[in-house]
This record gives C-alpha cells, structure tokens and sequence, in this order.
C-alpha cells in the first residue's frame, strides 16, 4: 500500500472508490475543485504491488481522503475539513484511513495555518467513530439533525491540531542552526503570527494579493454541494 | 454600428441586460419586446432576446434570432458576442472562438470579450492564440499578478519555457516589499517557476532556486521532495539520502522513498542484506508501518524470503487482516514464493488449529483460511475444489464473516456458475445491509449474470433518493463508470442492443464532460493560485481518453456496431438479432420487450409534459424545479431504440474509434477492432496502419497474420487500378507485417 498525494489523474478512480464505498457520491468537477483549490491536502492509498495490466493502467486505488479548507470559517479560525474518506472493505485493518488522515492533518498546518480539522459522521457508522474518536483524538462537538439526505443525523466532530502546530515549530527552531538566529526567530514569528491572527489579512504594511474565494468563481456553486439537506 | 435608440429605450435595453445577468428571463425579454415593438429591426435587442431564449433552453429559436440580427447589423459587437456566447453554451468551442474575434475586432477594448476569447482558446489548446490574448490582458492591467502568471502559464504550455520563466521573473522585480512567508499565492508562483526551471533540465538551478527563492515555500512536501529529486539528479548522493530520510520519517508508507533511498545509498538491487537492514531499521521505528515490512518480500530470497514472510503472514493473520491475500499475490510471479506462501499459511493453520483452548486464535485460524481460500481462488494458483473447502471451512466458524461469502460468491464466478455467484453475493449482502461496497459487488454480480432490473434495484438502496428519474438517473449524475458498462454489457448478451449502445453512449457523454468540466478553471485556477496543480490537471485532460473506463466502454460499444454491421437487422431498429438464439430470447420476446419500451417512453413522456404544464412558472421553486429539469435535457430515446436503428453502424462506430485509436494506440484490441472497422468501410491503409501499430504492440498476437492475409487478398485485385504511391504503401506495410 502506498500512501501518497492526490494527483488530478487518479481522480476517476477516487470517485470510483468513493461510489463503491459510500452514499454521499459527487460529480467529477467536485473532486477537481478540492484537486485545484487545495492539491496539498488529498491523499490516496494506492495498490502499490498490482501488477499493470496494460499500457494505459491507473493506479488503483484502494482508499483516499479528500480534504479541503474551510473558505469562510464562521468562527473566524482557519480550520481544515474532511469532505470525504473512504478505505475499500478489501483494505481495511490495515491502518490506511489514519494514515491518510494524519498526512493531510500535517499539511492543513504547514501550508495553510489550520488550527483545527472538522468533519461530518453518520451517528450510526461505528466503525467510523471509533477511528475518528479513539485513533484519532476528534472529538463530538454537536449532534446536527437529518444532516444525511436520508434523513439520518451527523456527529460534528472536531480535532485540535495544536500538537502538529507545536511540533513544526520546533522543527522550524531546530532546523536554523544557531549562526542563522535571526531567521530562526523569524521563522517561529511567522508561525506564532498565524496562530494570533487568522493568516496574513491583518498586517497592514505589507503587501497583500489577497485571493478571492469560493463563490461567483463558476465553479462557486460547487461550495458545499455536499450530501447534506436541499 | 450599433443603432440608436431613445432615451426611454436606451434604459430598457439597460434593463434587459441586468435582468439578463440576474437571471430574471421573464421580465427580461418583456422589456425587449418593449424594444422591439418600436424598434423591430434593432439587432441588439434581438440578439439579447436571443441570449435569453437560449438560457431558457430554446436553443435553436434562440439561433436563428441571432442570425436574424447579425444579417441585420454586421457591424454590431453586441451580436457577434451573443453570437460567441450562444456556441460557447452549447460546447461548440471552434465556432465560438471565431465569433468571438468578429466581436474583438469591432470592440477591440472590451475586457469581457477578450477574457472570455482567452478561455476558450486555452479550452480548444489554441496556445498561440492564448499567448497572444494573455499578452493583451497583461498590457491592459499590469498591476495584477494573476495576468503575469497567466501569460507565463501560456507560454509554458506552448512549450516556450524561457519566455515563461522571464515573464514571471519580470513580475518578481516590480514587487518592493517583500511577501509575507503567509502569501499563499506568492509561495505557489515560486514553486510554479521552480518546476518551469527543472523542465528546462537546469536541475543545478533549480535546485539553487529551491534553497534559496524557495526555501520557505508553504507546501513543504513538495519542497522536500522536489530537493530530494534534485540532489539525486545531480549526484550528491549523501544529501539526497538525508533528503529521503526526512521524507520517510514524514510518510514511512511511501514506496519510492525506499527505493530512491537505497539508490543513492549505493545498496545493489541484489544486496538482500544491504537492502533489508535498511527496511528492518523503519520498521523498527514505525511500528505501525506496513511498507517496511511488506516491501522485503519483494527482493528477498531463499530462506531469508521464508523467514521474512512467515514473520510477516504471522503479523497479518494474527492480526486477522483481509487484505493480506491482496497484498501479496503479486509475488507469485516467482515461482518459488508461489509455494512458499500457502505452504505457511498452512502451517500457520495447523499451528493453530492445535492451540484451539486460546480464545484468540480463532481470528487468526479464520484469517488463514481466508487466505488459502483466496489462494485457491487465484488464477495463478488454481484448485477451485479445494477453494471451495477451504471457504466452507471458514464461513462455518464465523457464518456471519462477509469477506468470506464474498470469497465464495467469486468461486462460483470462477466456475462459471454465474446464477449460484449472484444469489451468493446477495447473501454477503444480506449480512451487512449498510455497507455500500458489498452491496455494489452485489449488483455486479448481478449484472454478470444477465440481471439488469434486479442489480439496478439493488444499487436503488443506496442511490439518493430524491434525485429525479430514481437510481439510474442518480448513478449517471454521479457518473457511476463501473455500473454503466457493466449494465450495457449485461443487456448486449441478452441481445438488447439499444439498451447496451445507450449505455456506451452515456459512458463517452461523461468523458466529453469530463473535458468540459475544466472550463471554468482555466479562471478560478488563477484566482486560487494553485498553478502546479492547474497544470497537472491541463496535461491530464490531454489524455483524458486513455483511461480503461473509456477504452472498455468504447471496445465494446465498436464491437457492437461490427456484429450490427454483420448482421443487419429488421426495419424495426430493435435488439440485432444474434440469430444464435443462446441466451434463451426469442424474437417474439424481443419485439414484444420493445413494444413495451416504446409504450412506456411515450407514457413518462406525456406525464413528463403534464407535470411541466401544472407548474405555476411564477412560483420561485417551480422555477427553480424547472430550471434544473431544463439543464437536465429530456431523453427522448431512453431505451436506445433510435440508437439501435442505426443505418450506418460503421459510421457510428468511429464516434468511439477515432478517440481509442489516439489515446491508446498501444491497445492491441483497438487496433483489432479498428482494422475491422475499416476493412469493412474499404479503407485500406487506414486498415493496415491499424494492422501495423497492432504487430508493433504484440506481434506475437494471432489475429495479426489472419488480418493481414485478409486485407492482401482484398486488396489484390484491386493493386491494379490503385494509385501508385498507394500501392507501393501497402506492399511494403504488408511485406513489414508478414515479413515477421
């Protein structure tokens, strides 16, 4: 089993695996807009030891996280969130849905500032639970009603990332030797700066690009068309 | 010229725009008929009645207005850029390119018109085109980031690698202040010309860029591994082995660190010892790590090979791990590990078994014989009786395991017994009536055995509910590959060939919007500023068609037209006979399944009308409902009859044979088909480069000689009155074939 990053042509198969395996299915285009909009987050697992059965073989594959950003966090605070993880039931035990999920958990820090990851699980999914609650360390926020079309409640879980946050810092302290003091007190600012403030919005002097987001983008209407109600 | 208008009429038409962009069609084309009422020859105004005609789905009234206006006033931007904007809608993407310069010529400054020409030429891979709009584009508004990285993105597709890197370096000088390590976009514009400079092959540059302009890039993985890359490349092999081992304390699961490390370690591929001290030291380290402890299995020999396997199977059995099976069957290849394996499955077995009193092992005892079952099942290692045993033996110690009914329902497969396969699949259902994975191989093997309506009715448990047109319409919107080439493949055996030919149609339809799907960010990507991955995306859509869920779909569904080219069927269009009569469907039965197809399409479509007609269009949902069954276009030939009916098969069939023979000319089996195909269509050397690419793929493949005598003795008589220079080709390809 190979565990490793998304890549746009895997795509097709991810959206295999995620039909196979769950009820909340979603159109190419959506898979391409978390492929597009946050490639750092989205991992795969993939059969590895198959051998190709001809020229044009894809990789299969055999369980996959896809994961996005929160684009207007209603509490203000940059966090991460899990559209969608599923491991194919020949696959399963072997661990593969931590390790995808604690790849992206790393990467929703470094890259964009999360300081937490949320996501959405049937109240009925057990085995689910169970990895998010107890291997993973989420935690019930709420319960919100007939989330799922079908009418079944969601658990709102929610899991601080405040020890990978650490451990970068101190990677980045560790990393610039001592005859470079100045950039390693720099480089653990930038990370503090993110944790005062949600990203780079409110420094004033520098230059700001700032990025539009989400919707009136055409492929705006994709925000949130996930399996919840309406 | 635009023409003029009053004041009053000035306003409507202003009006009619916004009503326009705000969707409000109704109001919008009153107040155009308020227009048009004193001014019936104004093309503007007819040309936006006509743009909202066609977002109201009135394509071809919506058309022929805009022609209408466009003979009336040539010289009018508004209707060339309707004009544009209608072929746009509807993926005619060359004709509104071309329309879309009329109106650039005659409103050279309008931003809309350049911008949207812009996308439509990156869309239709017009490189040249799109360098030359994103250079206009830039010119106009320099100040913004995203038009210098756009018209560096332009030239790195064209293939001009310089120019892009100069363009973005040139952006890089007019910045002052320098970026906060935050920006996201200015971390990805850095690893964005970071990849055009290793595109060059100036790998010693790009990796002086990387450690310096990029070294505090955001998406530090790829920082990682890009250096990693590099510093191989360039042969400092101690950096590089550092590199690698920062990754894999990263991501210990990833495959090709190991490998990569090991490589600039200087470890031989046939150091057993050299390569398994450095696996044997992550997996000391990572204890939940499976890659270091499978990945040995690979390379290692001997007893070394049994010693590692048996500690490895022990691990997983114990552990009682499905998938343990799945990962290792790739070693049979060797001959040797072959025997090895089930050899310690048994004896892991018979170890067990012994220790029964430990309440712990009847896991692990279930787990082996999974295992031994699934080895027995195996096409390497075939022994389906004693499969079978083994199956039984596990499902009667945990009669509710579906992994193991699973196993027994593929047995049958393998038998041949495709009734008794679908019934057991349906009972490893019935065990777990919430898992979808189950229930899909369910309908699978449903559908392997013919049953169409059951296996839709099972794939209806899950489906959504409240999608319109209930589980065949939910598992096209949600492009659900697997179950629709299966569907037409079930109703091509059972003879039904509208039915299979509609489903290959609607397999290439969800390619062709698949390809469109990546419209909308040739924009967005620029806004999002993830350029690497915008360009990863752009290089895969060129190969969109390569992909097995395209090449199965399209081998059948030219397969198809071949046998309906063979054997040409009645008037009546319906189900080609096979005339082999082997699948138990009689032509009575057939026309008899049509008729009621017919009926029934007749009746959806009446109540489909009434439905439309009781809704009160000025009621916000209606609307709204009614609007998504507009851009839901109606099926007016749902079971295929019209698709069966076809005249001219052959013709049909290149719909799909033109994109297989490009994407996948290595595909033995579509240059097979391919040669087929034109063999019968008489075009011959389009027949024996087929011929050709099929002996270059596999010349070993029986079907090329056979081929090949078939079109010399076609084209023998004919060598005569043939052209020349056609004639020296196809003796020469032949003579290149046969020659062999």
């Amino acid at each position: 089993m190979d565990i490793r990053l998304l890549r746009p042509s895997d795509i097709p198969l991810i959206q295999h695996a995620n039909i196979e395996n769950l009820p909340e299915n979603y159109f190419l285009k959506y898979y391409l807009y978390h492929a597009l909009s946050w490639p750092q987050l989205s991992y795969v697992a993939v059969d590895a030891s198959r051998p190709k059965k001809s020229a044009y073989d894809y990789p299969k594959i055999v369980g996959y996280v896809l994961a996005k950003m929160e684009e207007e966090p209603a509490d203000g605070v940059q966090h991460g969130h899990i559209t969608s993880i599923s491991v194919m039931r020949t696959h399963r035990k072997l661990g593969i849905a931590e390790k995808l999920m604690r790849q992206s958990q790393l990467a929703m820090v470094e890259t964009f500032g999360a300081h937490y990851v949320s996501l959405h699980v049937r109240v009925s999914n057990q085995a689910a639970i169970h990895l998010y609650r107890e291997t993973l360390g989420f935690q019930t926020e709420k319960t919100e009603q007939k989330y799922y079309a079908d009418g079944e409640d969601a658990f709102c879980m929610k899991l601080e990332l405040s020890a990978i946050r650490e451990q970068i810092r101190e990677a980045a302290a560790r990393d610039e030797p001592a005859g470079e003091g100045i950039d390693a007190k720099k480089a653990s600012e930038e990370v503090s700066d993110v944790d005062g403030k949600s990203g780079a919005k409110e420094e004033p002097a520098k230059k700001e690009v700032k990025v539009k987001v989400g919707r009136g983008l055409g492929v705006g209407e994709l925000v949130e068309r996930v399996a919840s109600k309406n | 010229m635009p023409q003029p208008l009053s004041s009053r009429e000035a306003n409507l038409f202003r009006t009619v725009i916004r009503n326009y962009e705000d969707k409000q069609y109704k109001r919008g084309l009153k107040a155009a008929e308020q227009i048009l009422k004193k001014n019936p020859r104004h093309a503007d105004t007819m040309s936006m009645k006509a743009l909202i005609m066609n977002a109201q789905g009135k394509t071809e009234e919506a058309f022929s207005l805009a022609k209408e206006a466009l003979t009336i006033d040539m010289k009018s931007h508004i209707c060339w850029h309707v004009y544009g904007i209608l072929y746009r809608t509807n993926k005619n993407f060359d004709e509104a390119i071309k329309a879309y310069k009329f109106a650039l010529k005659l409103e050279p400054e309008s931003q809309q018109i350049q911008r949207d020409l812009a996308i439509l030429q990156i869309q239709m891979r017009d490189y040249q085109g799109y360098v030359q709009s994103r250079d206009v584009m830039l010119k106009a508004r320099p100040h913004l980031r995203q038009n210098w990285t756009a018209l560096a993105i332009a030239y790195h597709l064209e293939g001009n690698l310089q120019q892009a890197e100069n363009i973005l370096t040139t952006y890089e000088k007019t910045v002052t202040s320098a970026p906060l390590k935050t920006d996201f976009e200015n971390s990805e514009a850095i690893l964005y010309k970071n990849s055009i400079i290793a595109e060059t092959g100036d790998t010693a540059r790009a990796l002086e860029h990387l450690e310096t302009d990029a070294k505090n890039c955001l998406d530090r993985l790829a920082v990682m591994e890009l250096r990693a890359q590099y510093l191989t490349q360039l042969g400092r092999k101690d950096e590089a082995a550092k590199a690698y081992r920062a990754l894999l304390e990263r991501n210990p699961d990833r495959q090709d660190y190991y490998k990569s490390l090991t490589e600039v370690l200087g470890i031989r591929g046939d150091d057993e010892q050299g390569l398994g001290a450095v696996y044997a030291e992550y997996a000391a380290k990572f204890p939940r790590c499976d890659a270091a402890r499978r990945l040995p299995l690979d390379f290692l020999t001997g007893d070394a090979f049994w010693s590692a396997a048996k500690a490895y199977l022990t691990f997983m059995l114990d552990k009682g791990v499905p998938s343990t099976f799945a990962n290792l069957k790739h070693l049979y290849a060797d001959s040797s590990k072959k025997v090895i394996l089930p050899a310690l499955a048994e004896e892991y077995l018979a170890a067990k078994e012994k220790a029964e009193a430990n309440a712990d092992s009847s896991k692990g005892v279930g787990a082996a014989l999974y295992f031994l079952g699934q080895h027995y099942s195996y096409h390497m290692s075939r022994d389906l009786a004693k499969a079978t045993e083994f199956v039984a033996r596990a499902i009667e110690l945990d009669p509710k395991n579906v992994d193991f009914r699973m196993t027994k329902a593929r047995i049958f497969k393998h038998q041949g017994e495709l009734e008794k396969a679908s019934l057991a699949m349906d009972e490893a259902r019935s065990l777990d009536v919430k898992d979808r994975y189950i229930n899909s191989k369910a309908a699978k093997y449903q559908l392997r055995n013919n049953e169409n309506e059951k296996a839709l009715a099972t794939m209806g448990l899950f489906t959504r509910a409240e999608t319109v047109g209930g589980p065949l319409a939910d598992l096209m919107d949600m492009q659900c590959m697997w179950f629709l080439t299966e569907d037409g493949e079930a109703y091509q055996r059972r003879g039904n060939y509208g039915m299979a030919l509609k489903r290959y149609h609607t397999v290439a339809n969800i390619f062709d919007i698949w390809q469109e799907d990546q419209f909308d960010f040739h924009s967005f990507s620029l806004r999002k500023g993830q350029i690497r991955a915008y360009i990863s995306m752009v290089r895969w859509e060129d190969q969109l068609r390569e992909h097995p869920f395209f090449s199965r779909a399209a081998l059948d569904a030219v397969k198809l037209y071949l046998a309906m080219d063979d054997k040409p069927h009645g008037t009546n269009g319906v189900n080609g006979a096979d005339g082999k009569g082997e699948n138990g469907e009689d032509a009575a039965e057939r026309k008899k399944a049509v008729k009621k197809a017919k009926k029934e399409a007749q009746k959806a479509e009446r109540e489909a009308a009434e439905k439309a007609a009781k809704q009160d269009p000025n009621k916000a949902g209606a609307q709204k409902a009614k609007e998504a069954e507009d851009t839901k276009k109606k099926d007016d030939d749902p079971n295929g009859l019209r698709l069966a009916a076809t005249q001219d098969p052959l013709g049909d069939a290149m719909k799909f044979l033109n994109p297989l023979l490009q994407f996948s000319p290595l595909n033995v089996e579509a240059q097979v088909v391919g040669f087929e195909v034109f063999m019968r269509r008489k075009k011959y050397l389009l027949a024996l480069r087929c011929l050709r690419s099929a002996a270059a793929a596999n010349k070993d493949d029986a079907r090329v000689q056979e081929q090949a005598k078939r079109l010399r003795e076609a084209t023998q008589p004919l060598l005569g009155s043939m052209n020349p220079k056609l004639k020296k080709a196809l003796e020469t390809g032949l003579a290149a074939v046969m020659g062999r």
